[in-house]
């Protein structure tokens, strides 16, 4: 009787500890401006293996996806994460922590917001890219400004899709947007600078304006 | 007489309409062979089968030529673009920077002079040992197992890399597939740089490289594609058929066995007599119109 009596109690201090240590993890995923082969998603990974207590990384190269767990006691911040993802060379598109105890903080990359007074219209216009990272970047970057709704980007066509509220954002200050990131567009034409920081597989052929 | 000078006319045009046949020895695909579970990047001959890399598993796996798993090494952290001479095979880990040596169940690091950032392709020859170091845009290499010499930075200068994925040894010469700039470079064994290929064919990620007596093949990743070279840097063939994100290639016995790491699957490829119109002689081939009657 006594016997099983300690090996309940060994059973329920391992059960608790195993509990306990599973909840001192914070749960981070990331969303990632495409990681078109396996040396950019091993890349990735790598370069966050310099946190160390890293546990359960996960990389989809297809979808760009990109979690890991940290322990919650070096309360890792968003910003250091997002940091870590340029480090790499990436840009993060959303980006959402789950604490330890249940809290959750997110980025989202849309926050734009409709008034009775917008006026939503939905525009094509040519903007220079090659792949999947193109792809991806061209999105998060349209997406993320205000007044933009939606936003897509075909490869083939080379245009861009988007939909906007005219009230807040013109279609001009959209593609000047673009041009910032390193893509040519329609109206505005990337700087040098810009285009020489995209990565070596989206050195697309520059437009002629 | 008008009549004869108008059948003459017509037969002149006929003749000249109909396209001249003549026959040329091209890589034509013959085969693809399905991976179950194997995402391969690296490719290399083994004694008893082909040894691909799957970094996705962190494991290399022995395969027989229908696709079959023989042997596997586990516990590798993303081994990439492989090489083998004999029963050694000789594996490059891009995610903990040790390029390992097997031989049969034994294992060592190759030690390099410099520390190495992502190893990403490795080639042997003998002694001789070249690594492609990917994050530190170099490579290195050394004719005899133990004195190394280092050459390459970032950039886009000949002799310039943004990361090398991988590299092959010839009598002569170091080949190194310099990815991001979308090219090939050619190096003699001093380092110093002889030649740059296929910049001019708007590749996307040259991430393979394999050297014949008579060509230089190349993957061109996003684009689907394997170039083919003759060492002077003329592009010969192009081949997509079946192809799907390609990493690496390698002849053995008279096949081209290139891997799709996307596909799951290694494309096979054979040189066969095929017919081509006098236009085409001229041009550069593309496999595409050919695979479907051959394919398995």
């Amino acid at each position: 009787m006594k016997i099983k009596a300690i090996i309940v109690l060994v059973a329920v201090v391992m059960v608790s500890a195993f509990a306990k240590a599973q909840k001192t993890m914070d749960t981070f995923e990331v969303q990632v401006d495409g990681l078109g082969c396996p040396f950019c998603a091993y890349g990735l990974e790598k370069k966050f293996k310099e946190f160390k207590g890293i546990k359960k990384v996960a990389i989809d190269i297809e979808t760009g996806d990109f979690s890991f767990q940290y322990p919650s006691e070096k309360n890792l911040t968003m910003q250091a994460v997002v940091k870590q993802v340029e480090k790499a060379g990436y840009t993060p598109i959303t980006s959402k922590i789950t604490r330890a105890d249940g809290t959750i903080e997110a980025n989202e990359a849309n926050t734009t917001e409709l008034s009775a007074e917008s006026v939503v219209v939905t525009q094509q216009v040519l903007v220079a890219g090659k792949c999947g990272m193109c792809e991806a970047r061209i999105i998060n970057a349209a997406g993320s400004i205000p007044g933009v709704t939606a936003a897509a980007w075909k490869q083939d066509q080379q245009m861009m899709k988007v939909t906007y509220d005219k009230s807040q954002v013109t279609l001009d200050g959209i593609q000047s947007e673009i041009a910032r990131i390193g893509h040519d567009t329609k109206a505005h034409k990337a700087t040098d600078e810009a285009y020489a920081d995209l990565p070596g597989c989206c050195k697309y052929e520059r437009l002629d304006q | 007489m008008k009549q004869y000078i108008i059948i003459l006319l017509t037969a002149m045009l006929i003749a000249s309409c109909q396209e001249k046949k003549q026959t040329e020895t091209r890589w034509v695909h013959t085969k693809t062979i399905a991976l179950a579970d194997v995402n391969p990047i690296g490719i290399a001959q083994g004694e008893k089968g082909i040894w691909l890399s799957d970094g996705d598993r962190n494991r290399v796996v022995l395969i027989d030529k229908s696709g079959v798993v023989l042997n596997t090494i586990v516990s590798l952290d993303r081994p990439m673009h492989i090489a083998s001479e004999g029963e050694m095979l000789v594996i490059p880990q891009y995610g903990n920077d040790e390029v390992l040596r097997f031989r049969e169940s034994e294992k060592e690091i190759v030690r390099t002079r410099d520390s190495l950032d992502a190893p990403a392709g490795v080639a042997i020859k003998g002694v001789e040992v070249a690594i492609a170091d990917f994050y530190n845009n170099k490579v290195h290499y050394t004719e005899n197992s133990s004195d190394w010499i280092t050459f390459g930075k970032e950039g886009k200068a000949d002799g310039d890399f943004y990361y090398p994925t991988d590299v092959h040894l010839t009598e002569s010469n170091i080949w190194v597939a310099d990815a991001y700039n979308n090219r090939l470079q050619v190096f003699d064994k001093k380092g110093n740089h002889l030649k740059t290929i296929g910049e001019d064919q708007k590749m996307n990620a040259a991430t393979g490289i394999f050297v014949s007596d008579t060509n230089a093949y190349t993957t061109d990743f996003e684009n689907d594609r394997v170039l083919v070279f003759d060492l002077e840097g003329s592009l010969k063939q192009v081949l997509d058929a079946d192809i799907s994100k390609p990493t690496d290639l390698i002849i053995i016995d008279e096949v081209l066995y290139v891997t799709n790491y996307k596909g799951k699957s290694l494309s096979l490829y054979t040189q066969q007599e095929v017919e081509i119109s006098s236009q085409e002689g001229h041009d550069t081939h593309n496999d595409h119109h050919d695979h479907e009657d051959h394919k398995d």
